[in-house]
C-alpha cells in the first residue's frame, strides 16, 4: 500500500472533476438548491410512533385515557412499569416520547370539576419528548390532546412538555442533516459510478490496472477525493441553512463532517460496485434513478419513516440515507456523539464494510475478466 | 536490469479461448532484449489477445506467457513497474490536460515530480506536442491522442514496452520518426513488442510474427519471410504486402 499512489489517484480525481465545469457547478450548486428546494414542510398520515406510558395512577381514568391513546394508530403504545427514567427510555430503549401520568391525577382532574373554575388544581401529565424530529413531536402532542378529549367531562389538564434535547427545533433544522446526506450520497455514488465506468470506455483502467496501483488505493484514492469533494458540500448546506434558514446546530460539526465521510466512503463503494454493471456511460445513468428515488422517498428525509406505509417500512432499512439521517440527526440535532446513535452509526459502518468488500472483489473480477 | 540469456518475452504453446473461440491457438514466442519484435496479421488475428496476455490483463487458458521471466499474470506485481503498454484505444484521460495525464502516470510509477516535469518535456517534444501541455486530451487530434497515449506508456522509461498498434493514425513523416526512436529505445538495450497494420513497418522490425486466426503462420526477420514467401509461391516477393499475402494465402490452403 502506497500512500503516494493513493494520494495520485485522488489528485487525478479531483482534476477531472475541477476541468469538468458543469460537473463542478452541479457539484457546488445542487447541495445549495437542494436545501432551498425542499426547504418545505412535508408530511404523511404518522402512525406507529414509539411512545411509552408509565401509569403511577392506574385508576379506570387513567386506563381510559391509555386505551384513547391505543386506539390511535399513530402510536405504538408501551405500558411500562413506573418508576423509569424517562430520559434514559428515550435515549436508550428508542421510544420517541413518554407520557407519564403522576398519582393523585385522577383525584385532581374531578377535583377540578367539582370545584368549577375557581380552583387552581389540575390534573398534570408529564410529556418527555425527542423534539429532534419535529413532526412527530407534533403529532405526539396532537395525539394526546385528543385521548384527553376524549375522557370527557373533567379539567383542563396540565400536559406538562419536557423537550428532552432543551430546544425547540423546527423542520427545516432536522432536514439540512438529510440534505447533506443526500447530496453527497448522490455525487459520490454517482461521479464514482460515471468516472469509472469511463475509465473503462476508454481503456484507461487496463492502464492503470498493470500499473503498480493496487486495487485498494485505486478505491482509496477515489475514496479521499470524494470524501474531500462531500466536506466542501456540507460546508454549502450548512451555510446556506445558516444563512437563509437560520438552522441551528446543537452539535459538533467535527462530529457531523466525519460521520458525513462516513457516508461519503461507503457511496464511492456503491458506485464502484454499480459499475460493474455497466458497460458504456449510457447504461451507468440507469442506476441514477435507483439511487435517487429510495433515497428521497424511504430514508425518513421529507417524512419519518412513521409515515411510511408499514408495508414499505422494511425497505427504509435498505436505504443507506436511513442510516445517515439518523446519524447525522442525532449528532447535529441533538448534540449526541456518534455512538450514541448506534442503530444509525452502525447501519453506515456496515454500509462502508460491504460496499467497499464488494467493490474491491468486483473490481478484481472486473480487471481478470476485461477481456 | 535483463540478463542477455534470459527473453523478455516468451510463451511456450500458450492458448486464450473465449468460450469455444481461440482468439491465440497455441503460440510460442521468445523475444530477447533490445530486441524490435512486430506482431502482423489480419483484424481478429489475435494480436491484441497476445499482448493482453503478457501484461497480465488477462490468464492464458493453456500455457504461460512470461515477461521479464516472470509469469503472467500471477507474478505481475514482480515486473509491474518494468514494463510499459499502451493499448489499441487511445487510452488517456480525456478530461485531463496533456501534462495532467503524463503526470498522472508518472505519479503511479514512482516518479518525483521533478523527473516527471524533466521526462515530460523530453517526451513531448519527440512527441511534437511541446506546446500541448495545458491543452485538454479531449481537444487534441486523433493522431495527437495517439501520441500522448504512446508518450504515456514511455514516460517511466520502462525495459520492455507492449506496444499495440503505436503508429496507426501517424502521417509517415511522424510515423519515421518514431521508429527512429524505436531503435533508438532498442539500442538501449530496451525489448520492444508491438503489432501493426503497416507493412511497411514490418521491415523496420528485428523479427516478425504472423498471426492468423490465433495461430503463428510465420515467423523470422523480415528477410527470412521474404525467402519463404518466395519459395512458396516460386517466384521473388519482393514487396512485404505480397510477402503476407503469399503467406496467409497459402495458411489458408493448407488447413
Ligand atoms: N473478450 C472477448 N470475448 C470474446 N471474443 C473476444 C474477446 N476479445 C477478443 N475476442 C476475439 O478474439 C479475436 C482476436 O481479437 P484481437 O483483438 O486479439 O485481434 P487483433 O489481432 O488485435 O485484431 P485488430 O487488428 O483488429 O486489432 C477476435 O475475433 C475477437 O473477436
Ligand atoms: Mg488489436
Amino acid at each position: 500500500m502506497s500512500l503516494r499512489r493513493i494520494a495520485a489517484v485522488a489528485e487525478r480525481v479531483l482534476r477531472q472533476l475541477r476541468h469538468d465545469r458543469r460537473v463542478l457547478v452541479f457539484m457546488l450548486v445542487l447541495p445549495a438548491v437542494a436545501m432551498i428546494l425542499f426547504g418545505y414542510s412535508f408530511s404523511g398520515d404518522i402512525t406507529g410512533v414509539r411512545v411509552a406510558f408509565v401509569d403511577e395512577d392506574d385508576t379506570d381514568l387513567t386506563q381510559t385515557l391509555r386505551d384513547n391513546l391505543r386506539a390511535d394508530s399513530a402510536f405504538r403504545l408501551a405500558e411500562l412499569p413506573v418508576g423509569q427514567d424517562p430520559e434514559q427510555l428515550l435515549l436508550e430503549a428508542g421510544y420517541q416520547a413518554v407520557i407519564r401520568i403522576p398519582d393523585k391525577f385522577t383525584s385532581l382532574y374531578y377535583a377540578h370539576f367539582a370545584m368549577g373554575v375557581a380552583t387552581s388544581a389540575q390534573g398534570r401529565i408529564d410529556l418527555t419528548l425527542d423534539e429532534s424530529d419535529p413532526q412527530i413531536a407534533a403529532t405526539v402532542q396532537k395525539g394526546l390532546a385528543d385521548a384527553l378529549m376524549d375522557l370527557g367531562e373533567g379539567g383542563p389538564v396540565d400536559v406538562q412538555v419536557k423537550d428532552l434535547y432543551g430546544v425547540e427545533v423546527r423542520f427545516i433544522d432536522s432536514f439540512a442533516p438529510a440534505i447533506m446526506g443526500l447530496v453527497v450520497a448522490l455525487i459520490s455514488t454517482v461521479l464514482t459510478l460515471l468516472s469509472i465506468v469511463r475509465e473503462k470506455v476508454d481503456g484507461t483502467f487496463a492502464r492503470v490496472w498493470v500499473s503498480p496501483v493496487r486495487r485498494a488505493e485505486f478505491i482509496l484514492g477515489y475514496v479521499v477525493a470524494f470524501g474531500a469533494v462531500a466536506l466542501v458540500q456540507s460546508l454549502v448546506v450548512l451555510s446556506v441553512g445558516k444563512l437563509v434558514f437560520g438552522i441551528l446546530i446543537n452539535g459538533s460539526i467535527a462530529w457531523a463532517f466525519l460521520c458525513v465521510i462516513l457516508f461519503a466512503i461507503g457511496s464511492v463503494g456503491l458506485g464502484t460496485l454499480l459499475s460493474a454493471l455497466a458497460q458504456t456511460e449510457s447504461q451507468a445513468v440507469v442506476f441514477f434513478p435507483l439511487v435517487i428515488v429510495p433515497s428521497v422517498l424511504l430514508s425518513g428525509m421529507m417524512w419519518p419513516i412513521q409515515a411510511i406505509p408499514p408495508l414499505l417500512r422494511p425497505l427504509s432499512y435498505l436505504v443507506p440515507l436511513t442510516y445517515s439521517n439518523r446519524l447525522l440527526r442525532a449528532v447535529m440535532v441533538k448534540g449526541l456523539a456518534p455512538w450514541q446513535e448506534p442503530v444509525g452509526l452502525g447501519g453506515l459502518l456496515g454500509f462502508v464494510v460491504l460496499t467497499i468488500a464488494a467493490a474491491s472483489l468486483i473490481l478484481r473480477q472486473r480487471a481478470r475478466g476485461a477481456e | 536490469m535483463t540478463s542477455p540469456c534470459e527473453s523478455v518475452f516468451s510463451a511456450r504453446d500458450v492458448t486464450k479461448t473465449f468460450g469455444a473461440f481461440r482468439a491465440v491457438d497455441g503460440v510460442s514466442i521468445d523475444v530477447p532484449a533490445g530486441e524490435i519484435y512486430g506482431l502482423v496479421g489480419p483484424s481478429g488475428a489475435g494480436k491484441t489477445t497476445l499482448i493482453r496476455l503478457f501484461c497480465g490483463l488477462a490468464a492464458a487458458t493453456h500455457g504461460e506467457a512470461r515477461l521479464l521471466g516472470h509469469a503472467m499474470p500471477g507474478d505481475r506485481r514482480a515486473v509491474e513497474s518494468r514494463f510499459g503498454y499502451m493499448p489499441q484505444e487511445k487510452a488517456v484521460y480525456r478530461d485531463l490536460s496533456v501534462g495532467e495525464n503524463l503526470l498522472f502516470f508518472g505519479q503511479i510509477y514512482g516518479m518525483d515530480r521533478q523527473r516527471i516535469a524533466r521526462r515530460t518535456t523530453e517526451i513531448l517534444s519527440l512527441m511534437r506536442l511541446g506546446d500541448r501541455v495545458r491543452q485538454r486530451a479531449d481537444s487534441l487530434s486523433g493522431g495527437e491522442r495517439q501520441r500522448l497515449s504512446l508518450a504515456c506508456a514511455l514516460l517511466h522509461e520502462p525495459d520492455a514496452l507492449l506496444l499495440d498498434e503505436p503508429t496507426i493514425g501517424l502521417d509517415p513523416a511522424l510515423r519515421a520518426q518514431f521508429w527512429d526512436h524505436f531503435h533508438a529505445l532498442s539500442k538501449g538495450g530496451r525489448t520492444i513488442l508491438l503489432s501493426t497494420h503497416y507493412l511497411l513497418e514490418a521491415e523496420r522490425c528485428r523479427r516478425v510474427g504472423l498471426m492468423q486466426a490465433g495461430r503463428f503462420i510465420a515467423e523470422g526477420t523480415p528477410a527470412e519471410l521474404r525467402s519463404a514467401a518466395a519459395s512458396r509461391a516460386g517466384r521473388a516477393v519482393p514487396d512485404m504486402e505480397d510477402v503476407f499475402l503469399v503467406l496467409t494465402a497459402s495458411s489458408e490452403g493448407a488447413s
